[in-house]
């Protein structure tokens, strides 16, 4: 028996994703992305419309009528692609992962078609860039606030052989005393809101936190309910934010490893 | 229609129909609505043997009369009831709050009073004490270890021997039912894909179909086969996890992995073919959002075919090993008598003896075009439950080949006309059992929707089939059963 569990393991090929496929990719995610040239006053007030969690808007700045899309808010329902005539596409790479708040929004000016303040492009990170970030290795701990399970299931996703976040040195903990990171998932139901203070008061200092999916980031589709307190940050601090509803295995990828160059550079 | 009694008391009383075999009828769910002058009434769905669910409807404003001591499987959604709507209930054996934690004041019910700012409380809640020598109490979360769902669950023990488990849910409640009124029956679908993630599209299909049988309308073929590809991958993918799941629970890692690489692969496929991993936002009322390309379709069905050629022999392997053997049989055993007063749904259900699935009971398109066997057993512990799920693995990817090489050309989206008074409801097989929407709609707004959820109807069974195991047996036996804390709480 234990020879035919050898001889299995032994055929199994390597699915192994090299990590600089997983950087920015969004595959299975629909977020979405706009084709500034394309971008018409008509078009965006129809988007603004059909958005069902409001992460379109018309909002006023310096003067100009702008669009803007809040990715936090966003869950990735596709919705907008139809009504977008082309100014919307699924997006083919997305970098915001593990960005802090105000920087999880894009502006487009509606007169000039253009881009307000485009992010920079993050540099690429090669793989010394990791070990050296993560030669110590990274304790993280899964903490569901009260999500629909979606997110977990890609949480977990993290470890199969695709992914293999332990390559990296990234472990998943039991508790939340031995763990450097939380994951916190979903939106922050009243009756999960005391356990998520008293786990991020055990996790020792320095503590990082990245609140996971549109629920996690901005309550998503469950905002305002008057069964929930809100997103992550209305409860515990939070260092970095993760959009998608459910964020892929790489979007989660990219995030933690976001957030934790940004705590080193520090 | 069904019969409605007085009872001497002012409370209102059903008498539960009969099933065919002369008990009662399975309890399919129980749930309150508001009336045209808000007045409340409870509604009890019973399954009587027929293709078509049987629903009563009975005035509640004067309270009712509990059901839970001849139909246990009622005693939760009582309670729920009790603490939504704030309807009386005569002769409840335990009225303790169930969805509504110690922060929630008394006397707030969220489906009929304001919610807007409700402020926070700290009521008492006790829970079943065991009394005796030597017992001891363990309690455990609601924050786990590992990367699962939150909840509570008291263990009253004996040595290892676990003597009560009583469990403590809800953690994850967001109020999803009270979310859907006034959205419109469009935008309902969101909400119903984020009741219980990993099961999204059945919850999708089952709310999508509840409006369109509301609509009086059907949808084009080439739209419920894309469903049925969908709901068939979607109980592919959950029974592969599950047997990983149990494996990881016995330390058996490398199948584990197996498992979750073979998961994985269709997850991809399923990205290749659809842009979601999860068919979200596929399914809408009126068919599907967006047309599947055919060839991408059999590429998916390629990719089906290898991973249950590969999960096949992986379980083979897994059932064959002694020390697996050792550890999923006899334990977590769910009697046939206890699933029944339960109403057990799902795998679980068929584990332990109950012959029940909704593709085949209570057929919605096209499952009524499709052959397939139900699998059953009685022994009703962590093997069957294993076996099962093996099982229904391979017939799924049956279902999925043939309906990919045989789907039908046309339109994918049928128009809706959702003007006027709706009220329509609908029930599917989702990978952990019967899910079943009831909703009513006003010009195209819903003004109700409930989900009578797997997972709700079948947490109460677990506690049985751990009492008289040992302690360290329940990580095991509760994978076994798979529930969703989300698709539970709402
Ligand atoms: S995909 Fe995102 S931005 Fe587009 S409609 Fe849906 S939630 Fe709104
Ligand atoms: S973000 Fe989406 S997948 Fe994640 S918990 Fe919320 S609803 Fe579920």
């Amino acid at each position: 028996m234990i020879f035919e569990v050898i001889e299995r393991s032994l055929r199994q090929p390597n699915r192994v994703i090299p990590v600089e496929a997983l950087l920015g990719n969004c595959d299975g995610s629909r977020m979405p992305d706009v084709i500034a040239s394309q971008l018409t006053p008509a078009i965006s007030q129809k988007l603004v419309e059909v958005c069902p969690t409001a992460a379109f808007r018309i909002e006023e700045c310096d003067g100009w009528a702008c669009l803007k899309l809040s990715y936090g808010e966003c869950i990735g329902c596709g919705k907008c692609f139809e009504p977008g005539e082309g100014a919307v596409v699924a997006a083919k790479s997305f970098t915001l992962c593990g960005n802090p708040k105000d920087q999880l929004v894009r502006v487009w000016d509606l007169e000039r078609r253009t881009e307000i303040a485009p992010l920079r492009p993050e540099p690429g990170v090669v793989r010394e860039q990791i070990h050296r970030l993560l030669g110590k290795a990274l304790n993280v701990r899964q903490l569901d606030a009260g999500s629909c399970n979606g997110c977990e299931a890609e949480i977990a996703a993290l470890t199969n052989p695709y992914y293999d976040l332990e390559r990296f040195g990234i472990h998943f903990v039991a508790s939340p005393k031995h763990a450097d990171m939380l994951l916190v998932t979903g939106p922050v139901t009243r009756n999960m809101a005391e356990a998520v203070r008293a786990t991020y008061e055990a996790v020792p200092a320095p503590k990082l936190v990245v609140a996971v999916g549109a629920c996690g980031c901005s309550g998503g589709i469950f905002a305002g309910s008057h069964a929930v307190v809100g997103a992550v940050d209305a409860v515990i601090p939070v260092d970095g934010y993760v959009p998608g509803c459910p964020p892929t295995p790489a979007m989660l990828v990219t995030g933690i490893l976001k957030v934790l160059r940004r705590r080193i550079a520090k | 229609m069904a019969r409605v009694s007085k009872n001497q008391s002012s409370e209102a009383a059903i008498a539960p129909p009969m099933a065919k075999d002369g008990a009662i009828a399975r309890l399919v769910t129980l749930f309150g609505s508001l009336g045209r002058n808000r007045d409340k009434r409870v509604h009890y769905v019973f399954d009587a043997g027929d293709p078509n669910y049987k629903e009563i409807i009975l005035p509640a404003e004067a309270g009712i009369h509990s059901i839970a001591l001849r139909v246990p499987a009622a005693a939760w959604y009582e309670r729920e009831l009790h603490d939504q709507y704030g309807v009386e209930i005569a002769g409840h054996p335990d009225l303790r709050p169930l969805i509504f934690h110690e922060n929630w004041p008394d006397g707030v019910h969220p489906m009929v009073d304001a919610v807007e700012s409700v402020p926070w409380s700290n009521r008492e809640y006790r829970f079943l004490e065991v009394q005796g020598i030597g017992i001891a109490e363990v309690a455990v979360g609601p924050v786990h270890a590992g990367i699962i769902e939150p909840g509570h669950f008291r263990f009253s023990v004996v040595g290892d021997t676990v003597l009560n488990l009583e469990l403590r849910h809800f953690y994850t409640h967001k109020g999803a039912e009270k979310l859907f009124e006034g959205r419109s029956c469009n935008q309902g679908t969101l909400i119903a894909e984020s009741i219980s993630g990993d099961n999204c599209f059945a919850h999708a299909v089952a709310y999508s179909q509840a409006v369109e049988n509301a609509c009086r309308i059907d949808i084009p073929p080439r739209a419920s086969a894309i469903r049925l590809i969908g709901l068939e991958l979607e109980r592919l993918v959950s029974h592969i996890s599950d047997v990983g799941g149990l494996c990881t629970d016995v330390g058996f890692s490398v199948a584990a992995s197996y498992a979750t690489r073979i998961k994985e692969s269709l997850l991809q496929a399923s990205s290749r073919c659809c842009n979601t991993r999860y068919w979200r936002g596929i399914a809408v009322p009126g068919g599907v959002r967006v047309d599947l390309d055919t060839g991408k379709l059999l590429e998916l069905s390629r990719e089906v075919a290898e991973a249950a050629r590969e999960f096949s022999d992986l379980a083979k392997l897994i059932l064959t090993t002694p020390s697996i053997q050792n550890r999923f049989e006899t334990a977590g055993i769910l009697r046939q008598d206890v699933a029944r007063d339960l109403a057990v749904v799902g795998p679980v259900a068929r584990a332990s003896g109950m012959d029940l699935d909704v593709r085949r009971d209570h057929p919605y398109a096209p499952y009524d075009q499709v052959q397939f066997d139900v699998p059953v057993t009685h022994y009703g512990d962590v093997m069957a439950r294993a076996r099962i799920r093996v099982e229904e693995a391979a017939i799924s990817a049956r279902i999925i080949q043939e309906a990919v090489n045989g789907l039908p050309a046309g339109s994918v989206l049928a128009s809706l006309d959702t003007l006027g008074e709706l009220q329509g409801s609908s029930a599917v097989e989702s990978p952990r059992g019967e899910l079943y929407y009831w909703l009513e709609a006003r010009d195209g707004r819903l003004t109700r929707c409930h989900v009578k959820s797997p997972s709700f109807q079948n947490w109460p069974a677990m506690p049985f089939a751990v009492a008289g195991n040992i302690i360290a047996d329940f990580p095991l036996i509760n994978k076994s059963f798979n529930l969703s804390y989300s698709g539970c709480d709402r």
